[in-house]
C-alpha cells in the first residue's frame, strides 16, 4: 500500500501578532510549520501503516525552506519526501501548486491513497484535495476523521451534517482529514535527528515534471487583506434574555467566532 | 564561530516543547501536591525517545548528544521541575555512567532498555558520612568467587525506589582510597540482598522520589564491574562532569519561565493605575533577569558544544551547575516578588518552582565543591600547583 | 420612482433570460438542499448574485440537481432569473460523481462566468473538482465577494488563521468560469417574491460512467466528540460561583456542548465541586487561548484573568455591573446567567 501525503509548509500563527488598530501583522518569529490540518492528514497516513503497513510518501511545493517541513513528516514517520521547488514553483499560486503536487504523484506512481487536509490555515484554501481526485479521475471521500484499510478495502468515518457517515470505496483514494480529526502524534527523537542527518529528500524542479512557466502562471492575485475590526472591551448588551442571546449570537457570527 | 543550532535541534525543541506543555505541565502541580513520581510521563517520553536523549540511536537512545539532551532539561526545567529531575537521574548519571564506561556486552544488556526508557536508572554514590566528600564513602564490595558482595548504604539517591538498575561506587580496596579503591558496579534491584531504606520527606521536587538504599551481603557478578577496576572516581568524576551541564540546562528553563510569567503578570496586573509592566522597577528586574538567562544559555550550550565535540569541559560544566543554580533561584525569587502575594500562594506554580529551585544549589555536588572543581582547574589551567 | 419596484409592487414580475451573447456569462449558484428543503445558503447566494448580477449586467442562473419543480419555484422567489432542474430520480440523493457529472457537463455547455456553490460539505467537495474539470481554479471559504467591474473578476475575501484576518484574492481575468464557494451565514437572505416568476428549464443528463464510487454504509445524525485539552480549545464555556448551584452549572456544560466547545471552571467552580481541578482556569490551573471564551457568573479576579489573557474573544454573563470581569470582556451582559443561558442555547438552535 502506497500513501502519498501532500502537505503544505505556513507561517506559525505562534510567530506573529495580528494587529487589528494598525491593520497590520507583526512578525515576531519568523518560524514555519507543517499546516496543522495536513498533520491530521499524516497521522490518518501513519496509523494506516502502523496497523497493516504501509509506505507513506510526502510531497510539498514552495521555497526551498519548506525543506524542513518534509524533514518533519520524516521524522514523525513517512518513509520519503519529494521537494518540488525551484524559482517558478517557489512563487505559483494554489493552482500551480496543485498541478506540480498532481504531476510528482504521476512521476512517484502506482499509488493507493493520496491523504491531504481539508484546507490551508494560511490562505483558507480548500480545493486541494478535490482537484487531485478530479485530475486522476478517482473516488474522493472528504471530511474524514478516520480511515482504515481491510482487504484491500479503504474504510472510512467522515463528517456529514451534523454527525458522521460510515463509508467504503476500493483504492485508488483520495481522503481530505478534517481539521482537529485527530491528536496528530510527537516525532520520535531518534527520527528527527536522522531526518537531517541521514535520510534524503528528493528535490524536483518544474522541468522534471513537465511543467513550463505558463502552466505555473498564477490564476489569482492578491489584493491586500483586511482585519477584524478593533477589539473594544467592555461593550454591554442590554435588553431581555431573548434579546440580548440574540445580540450575542449575531455578533459572535459576524465576527467569526462561531459558525 | 557559528552560534545557530542546527536545524535538527530546532525540530527537536519544538517537540520537546510542545511535549512539556501538553504532558508534563498539566500533571505538575498534582505531583508535587501528591508527592508521587509521574510514571505516566515517563512511558510517553520513553516512546519519544525522551528517556535515552544523549546516546546513540543504535543503544536505542535518540542521538541527539549532549546539545539534545540540554535541549530537553531546558524545556522540561520550564514546565516542571520534578519530572526534569526524574529524566535527569535516569539519563544524565544513572545511564550515563554505562554509557560512558560500560563495556560492549554491558550496553546491550542495560543501555538499552535504559535509553528505550523499559528500565529506569538511577546513580548512587552519596552516603550518610560522604556527601562531598565522595572519596569518604563506606559501602564494601569484597570478592567472593565470580561476584562482589556489596555491603553499606547509600543515601538520597534520586529515582533509588523506582530504578531497576542502579550503578553503584564502593570501596574495593581501602588501603587505596579514591585513586584505585573505588570500584562502580551495575546491580539490578533484583539482586538479593539489596533494598529500599526511608524515602525523604522534601521541601520541592516532590514529584521524584529520593530514596535510602541498602545493600546486605548483595552478590554483584564481577562482569558487572563498570569501567576498570578500581577506577570507579574517575567513572563518577566524569559522569557527573558531564550531568551538571545539563543540570544547568534545567536551571535555565526555569529562570526563563518564571521571567516570562512575570511579564504576563506584569502586564495583567494593575497597581496605582498603571499596569505593573509600565513600572521602571519591573522593567530593571527583568532586564536584570534577562541578561542572566541569556548567560547562561551560552555557557550551558557551549559546555554541551564541548562535550559532544570531545574537548575538556569539566570547568565549564561546574559553572553550568553553580551559575545556573544560582541564577535560576534568582530569577525565580525575583519573578516571585513581581507576583506578590500570588506568588506565595500555593494556586500559583511560582511558589513550587521556589521550592523546586533550590535543590539545584545542593544535589550533584554542592555549589560549594563547583566553587572548588572551578578553582581547581584554573589553577592548573594557569601552571599554579596547590596542595589539595 | 424606480420602474422596477413599482413593477415588483403592482404584481407579476416576468423575467425573461435571453440567451444570446457570445463566451462566458451570466452567475450561477449551484443550489443545495437540506431534506425538503432549499439550504439557507442557497438563498443568501442568490441574493449576493443580484447584486453581482446588477453590476455585470448578467442574469443569475440557478442549477437544482436532483430536487423538484417546487423548490425550482422557490429559487425563482428568491432571485433566480433561471433554473436548470435535473429531475432524473437517480440523482434524488446526493453523490459526488453523478453530481459532478450533471454540472460539469451544463456548466461545459452553457459557459458560465461565475459560479457559486456553498461552503458546505457537498458545495466543498464539488466546487474544486467542477474547477480542475473546467480547467478553471476556485476560491473557497470566501466570507466577502465584490467585483473588479473593469476586468469583470471576482474579489473574494478569505478568512485565514481561524479568522485572524483575511485574505482579499481575485481572479484573474483570463479564469473562466470563476468558482467560488460561500460560507453560509454571511450575506443576508433574499426578499422571498412569490409573485416573481421565471423559466423553469428541465435537463437530463448522461450517467453512463458517474456511479457513484463511494458506498455509504452508515449515516450518524449525532457527531461524537472528544474532550480537547483546555490550553487547546478553540471554544471554552467557563463557570463560576455566580452558577449558583449544580443545576446552574448544568447550563454551563449545555451551553457548551451547544458550540460544541469544553467547559471549564474557575477557583470558585472547582471549590463547589461542580469540575474537576484539570478543568480550572486561573494561575491555579490552566492557560488558555480560545477564539471564543465565555464567562459565566465569574467575577474576573485578577487571578482569573491571568489565565485568559490570551483569549480572542471574551464574553462575560455576571449579575453584578460592576464585576471586574466586564472590563476585560468584549461583551458583556449584566444578567442573571441562569435566564441568559438558556436564550443563547435557543438562540444558536435557531
Amino acid at each position: 500500500m502506497r500513501i502519498i501525503v501532500p502537505i503544505r509548509q505556513i507561517l506559525d500563527p505562534r510567530g506573529f501578532t495580528v494587529s487589528r488598530r494598525h491593520e497590520r501583522i507583526f512578525v515576531n518569529r519568523e518560524e514555519y510549520i507543517i499546516n496543522p490540518n495536513d498533520k491530521n492528514a499524516l497521522e490518518v497516513a501513519l496509523r494506516i501503516k502502523d496497523t497493516g503497513g504501509a509506505e507513506v510518501i510526502a510531497v510539498a511545493v514552495g521555497k526551498p525552506r519548506v525543506d524542513d517541513a518534509l524533514r518533519e513528516a520524516m521524522a514523525l514517520g513517512a518513509d520519503a519526501a519529494y521537494l518540488l521547488t525551484d524559482e517558478a514553483l517557489a512563487q505559483t499560486d494554489a493552482a500551480g501548486a496543485a498541478k506540480a503536487l498532481a504531476k510528482a504523484i504521476e512521476k512517484i506512481g502506482d499509488f493507493d491513497l493520496i491523504i491531504t487536509g481539508q484546507e490551508t490555515l494560511d490562505t483558507g484554501d480548500a480545493q486541494l484535495g478535490p482537484w487531485l481526485a478530479e485530475y486522476f479521475g478517482i473516488a474522493q471521500v472528504t471530511n474524514v476523521r478516520e480511515a482504515t484499510v481491510s482487504d484491500g478495502a479503504l474504510r472510512a468515518k467522515r463528517d456529514w451534517g451534523t454527525g458522521y457517515a460510515e463509508v467504503e470505496a476500493a483504492p485508488p483514494v483520495l481522503l481530505t482529514v478534517a481539521p482537529g480529526a485527530n491528536k496528530p502524534r510527537y516525532p520520535h527523537g531518534g527520527r528527527i535527528m536522522a531526518a537531517y542527518r541521514e535520510w534524503e529528500v528528493t528535490t524536483w524542479g518544474a522541468e522534471a515534471l513537465g511543467l513550463d512557466a505558463a502552466d505555473l502562471e498564477p490564476l489569482t492575485e492578491g489584493r491586500g487583506r483586511t482585519f477584524p475590526p478593533e477589539r473594544t472591551l467592555g461593550e454591554r448588551l442590554t435588553g431581555s434574555p431573548q434579546d440580548v442571546a440574540a445580540d450575542l449570537v449575531q455578533q459572535l457570527r459576524l465576527q467569526h467566532v462561531i459558525k | 564561530m557559528d552560534f545557530t543550532f542546527p536545524k535538527e535541534y530546532e525540530l527537536f525543541r519544538r517537540m520537546v516543547r510542545e511535549f512539556a506543555e501538553n504532558e508534563v505541565r498539566p500533571l505538575a502541580k498534582k505531583i508535587d501536591a501528591e508527592h508521587r513520581v509521574p510514571f505516566e510521563t515517563i512511558k510517553k517520553a520513553a516512546k519519544l525517545g525522551l528517556m535515552g536523549v544523549p546516546f546513540p540511536r543504535k543503544y536505542g537512545g535518540s542521538g541527539a548528544g549532549e546539545t539534545g539532551y540540554c535541549i530537553l532539561m531546558e524545556e522540561l526545567g520550564k514546565v516542571c521541575t520534578s519530572t526534569a529531575t526524574v529524566i535527569g537521574a535516569h539519563t544524565g548519571i544513572g545511564a550515563m555512567a554505562i554509557y560512558l564506561d560500560g563495556t560492549e556486552e554491558q550496553k546491550e544488556k542495560y543501555l538499552k532498555p535504559l535509553a528505550s526508557g523499559e528500565k529506569i536508572a538511577a546513580f548512587a554514590l552519596t552516603e550518610a558520612q560522604a556527601g562531598s566528600d565522595a572519596a569518604a564513602i563506606k559501602t564494601r564490595a569484597v570478592r567472593d568467587g565470580d561476584y562482589y558482595v556489596l555491603n553499606g548504604s547509600k543515601c538520597f539517591i534520586t529515582n533509588g525506589d523506582i530504578a531497576d538498575i542502579i550503578t553503584v561506587m564502593a570501596v574495593t580496596d581501602p588501603s587505596l582510597g579514591a585513586r584505585g579503591g573505588v570500584t562502580a558496579f551495575i546491580v539490578e534491584k533484583e539482586f538479593p540482598g539489596f533494598s529500599i531504606g526511608t524515602l525523604e520527606n522534601k521541601m520541592g521536587i516532590r514529584g521524584s522520589s529520593t530514596a535510602e538504599l541498602i545493600f546486605e551481603d548483595c552478590p554483584v557478578p564481577k562482569e558487572n564491574v563498570l569501567g576498570q577496576f578500581g577506577a570507579g572516581f574517575i567513572t563518577f568524576m566524569k559522569t557527573l562532569d558531564i550531568g551538571r551541564a545539563s543540570l544547568g540546562a534545567a536551571c535555565l528553563g526555569g529562570a526563563q519561565a518564571a521571567m516570562e510569567a512575570a511579564m504576563k503578570w506584569a502586564k495583567a496586573r494593575t497597581q496605582f493605575g498603571v499596569p505593573l509592566a509600565q513600572k521602571q522597577s519591573v522593567h530593571f528586574a527583568i532586564a536584570d533577569m534577562a541578561t542572566e538567562i541569556e548567560a547562561l544559555r551560552s555557557l550551558v550550550y557551549r559546555t554541551a558544544w564541548l562535550i559532544d565535540t570531545g574537548q575538556p569541559h569539566i570547568k565549564e560544566a561546574a559553572m553550568c551547575k553553580l551559575y545556573g543554580s544560582e541564577v535560576a533561584s534568582r530569577c525565580i525569587n525575583r519573578a516571585l516578588q513581581i507576583f506578590g502575594g500570588m506568588g506565595y500562594s500555593r494556586e500559583f506554580w511560582m511558589e513550587r518552582a521556589f521550592r523546586d529551585a533550590r535543590i539545584a544549589e545542593i544535589f550533584e555536588g554542592t555549589n560549594e565543591i563547583q566553587r572548588i572543581v572551578i578553582a581547581s582547574n584554573l589553577f592548573r589551567e594557569l601552571g599554579l600547583r596547590i596542595a589539595p | 420612482m424606480d420602474l422596477d419596484y413599482l413593477q415588483m409592487l403592482m404584481g407579476e414580475e416576468e423575467v425573461v433570460v435571453e440567451e444570446e451573447g457570445e463566451g462566458y456569462r451570466n452567475i450561477w449558484v449551484v443550489a443545495e438542499r437540506v431534506g425538503d428543503e432549499l439550504a439557507p445558503v442557497t438563498l443568501e447566494m442568490l441574493n449576493q448574485a443580484q447584486q453581482l448580477a446588477s453590476t455585470l449586467g448578467a442574469y443569475v442562473m440557478a442549477v437544482l440537481v436532483g430536487g423538484d419543480e417546487t423548490l425550482a419555484q422557490e429559487l425563482i422567489y428568491h432571485g433566480a432569473d433561471k433554473v436548470f432542474l435535473f429531475d432524473d430520480p437517480a440523482l434524488k440523493d446526493y453523490a459526488l460523481e453523478p453530481y459532478i457529472k450533471a454540472l460539469g457537463d451544463l456548466f461545459a455547455e452553457k459557459m458560465p462566468e461565475i459560479v457559486l456553490c456553498g461552503a458546505t460539505d457537498v458545495g466543498g467537495e464539488l466546487a474544486p473538482r467542477l474547477a480542475r474539470r473546467l480547467d478553471a481554479v476556485a476560491l473557497t471559504n470566501c466570507t466577502g465577494l465584490t467585483l473588479d467591474a473593469s476586468q469583470r473578476t471576482l474579489v473574494c475575501t478569505m478568512p485565514v488563521y481561524d479568522g485572524e484576518y483575511s485574505e482579499v484574492v481575485a481572479f484573474s481575468p483570463e479564469v473562466h468560469p470563476q468558482i467560488v464557494t460561500v460560507q453560509p451565514g454571511v450575506f443576508g437572505l433574499p426578499y422571498r417574491d412569490e409573485y416573481r416568476s421565471a423559466e423553469v428549464e428541465t435537463v437530463a443528463v448522461d450517467l453512463d460512467g458517474a456511479q457513484p464510487r463511494v458506498k455509504v454504509l452508515n449515516v450518524v445524525a449525532e457527531a461524537e466528540r472528544e474532550p480537547v485539552p483546555l490550553p487547546k480549545a478553540r471554544i471554552i464555556v467557563s463557570a463560576g460561583r455566580g452558577m449558583g448551584d449544580a443545576e446552574g452549572f448544568a447550563l454551563v456544560e449545555q451551553l457548551a456542548a451547544a458550540l460544541s466547545g469544553e467547559v471549564a471552571g474557575s477557583r470558585g467552580a472547582v471549590d463547589e465541586g461542580w469540575i474537576d481541578e484539570e478543568k480550572q482556569v486561573g494561575m491555579g490551573g490552566a492557560t488558555v487561548r480560545p477564539d471564543l471564551y465565555i464567562a459565566c457568573g465569574i467575577s474576573g479576579a485578577i487571578q482569573h484573568y491571568f489565565g485568559i489573557q490570551d483569549a480572542k474573544f471574551v464574553v462575560a454573563i455576571n449579575r453584578d455591573e460592576n464585576a471586574p470581569i466586564f472590563k476585560v470582556a468584549d461583551v458583556g451582559i449584566v444578567a442573571d446567567a441562569k435566564e441568559v443561558i438558556p436564550a443563547i442555547i435557543e438562540a444558536l438552535e435557531a
